[in-house]
């Protein structure tokens, strides 16, 4: 029990007693592990979408969804440092996000008119 | 709305959402703090939904309208951090701008259907690449990030109240001077000047105030009164898009420079790009010839820009 001693930090009613509120106390009072923890999962799916797919434009959509869960995590961390620097930060992401969709997309139409496939795999020319 | 038939899957739906709604506002009524407790757990819980949806639909458009949906749920749970600036930034700037752009590349650049086979699936939309190997690595990833978050978070110290700041109001004096007035702080003739003020000796703050932030009053006749942060109305806060406004222009004058060459160099890019002629590489234009010469009719010619596609498989020579 002592190495998930930091549980009890992270929501100091997770007693052994169950709380008498409507919930469970860790249900009902939110912490920045909580927003955390799905901007990690929201980062992973991203990851996985982009290990797995084969689509050249799915794959740009899932490096947009890991900037989403950055993005999550930046006014998260805002919200607890009560500071306005990581809002003004996710500005900056979206900044780069624009920029990259717009290169990165020019350069699919041009790949796609090149071989017409989207297929991320079937450009490997340069490929040993 | 067009519609063939009712479905009972349409009726389910709709007492399902009834349901939860009641049992929603219950939970609310019972306990009114918590509300925006089980809002974080439906927003992200549709946020995680749709980004699953994202990487598994197998038509793109779809994926990319998914997306849409992870963006303003996402929203959502910026609302619910109060930071409504960048929650109505992130729908207009992500769902409303880069979002069609995407649409509008899939659009280009998906494979015209036949006439035989309306809805067909390209290869590489339908068979993944690896996908044991990539959610293993995926979950592991996952595994590390909460447990250092879990091992890491208690050392983190939330911020006090003062870096939240209020202290710009000091400077915006038309915002400020109809509130104090509202609230019997400024009489007839008096005005605000817009100036930082920070009071070292007027004495020990009050309780709560955890600054000596002031604002300096200006009478009709010149003479100067501070009127300090422990006096100044509740209702008197700084607004979440000033802050952001604040952060923005103070701290980071920089990077918005930066971020503007950023944009540019992305426009003029583009354009370079989708300017320049391609041709059809061996594969694809030995798959065109092939097609045209078993009389499939290619209207668009072999070297058009969006002739007729191929096999889905290109370069595999």
């Amino acid at each position: 029990m002592s190495s998930f001693s930091f549980l009890s930090t992270l929501a100091p009613t997770l007693a052994p007693t169950l709380a008498q509120g409507p919930l469970p106390q860790i249900m009902s009072s939110i912490t920045l592990y909580h927003y955390l923890v799905t901007s990690a999962a929201m980062f992973c799916i991203g990851i996985i979408g982009f290990l797995t797919r084969r689509n050249l434009i799915i794959m740009f959509l899932c490096t947009e969804l890991m900037f989403q869960a950055a993005g999550i995590a930046f006014i998260a961390f805002s919200r607890f440092h009560m500071n306005h620097t990581g809002e003004t930060f996710v500005i900056f992401v979206l900044t780069v996000a624009a920029a990259e969709a717009a290169i990165a997309l020019a350069l699919v139409v041009l790949l796609f008119r090149r071989k017409e496939s989207l297929d991320g795999g079937a450009s490997t020319e340069l490929k040993g | 709305m067009p519609r063939k038939n009712a479905s009972p899957y349409l009726f389910g739906v709709i007492i399902a959402g009834v349901a939860f709604g009641m049992v929603m506002l219950g939970l609310g009524l019972k306990n009114p703090e918590a509300v925006p407790n089980y809002y974080f757990y439906i927003f992200s819980a549709i946020a995680l939904a749709a980004s699953l949806r994202v990487i598994t639909h197998q038509r793109p458009v779809y994926s990319a309208l998914y997306f849409v949906l992870t963006i303003l749920a996402s929203s959502g749970l910026y609302l619910i951090l109060s930071a409504e600036f960048m929650a109505f930034a992130l729908i207009i700037v992500y769902a409303g701008a880069i979002l069609i752009t995407y649409l509008f590349v899939i659009m280009l650049a998906t494979e015209a259907p036949s006439e035989e086979q309306s809805d067909i699936l390209t290869e590489y939309d339908r068979v993944s690449r690896e996908p044991l190997a990539a959610t293993f690595a995926g979950f592991i990833l996952l595994a590390g990030l909460t447990t250092l978050f879990a091992v890491g978070l208690p050392n983190v110290k939330p911020g006090d109240k003062l870096e939240a700041g209020d202290r710009q109001l000091a400077f915006m004096s038309r915002k400020v001077e109809p509130i104090l007035k509202q609230a019997g702080l400024l009489k007839a003739g008096e005005t605000v000047v817009p100036t930082r003020v920070e009071i070292t000796s007027y004495g020990m703050p009050k309780d709560g105030d955890t600054t000596l932030d002031a604002i300096k009053i200006k009478a009709a006749d010149g003479k100067e009164r501070l009127l300090p942060r422990a006096e100044w109305p509740p209702t008197m806060v700084l607004s979440n898009t000033e802050g952001v406004a604040f952060s923005l222009i103070n701290n980071h004058p920089g990077a918005i420079e930066i971020a503007g060459v950023i944009l540019l160099m992305a426009m003029l890019g583009a354009v370079v790009l989708a300017r320049k002629k391609v041709e059809l590489d061996e594969f694809a234009l030995n798959a065109a010839i092939a097609r045209q010469r078993a009389g499939v009719d290619d209207e668009l010619g072999i070297d058009g820009p969006f002739g007729r596609p191929g096999t889905g498989e290109g370069g595999a020579a």
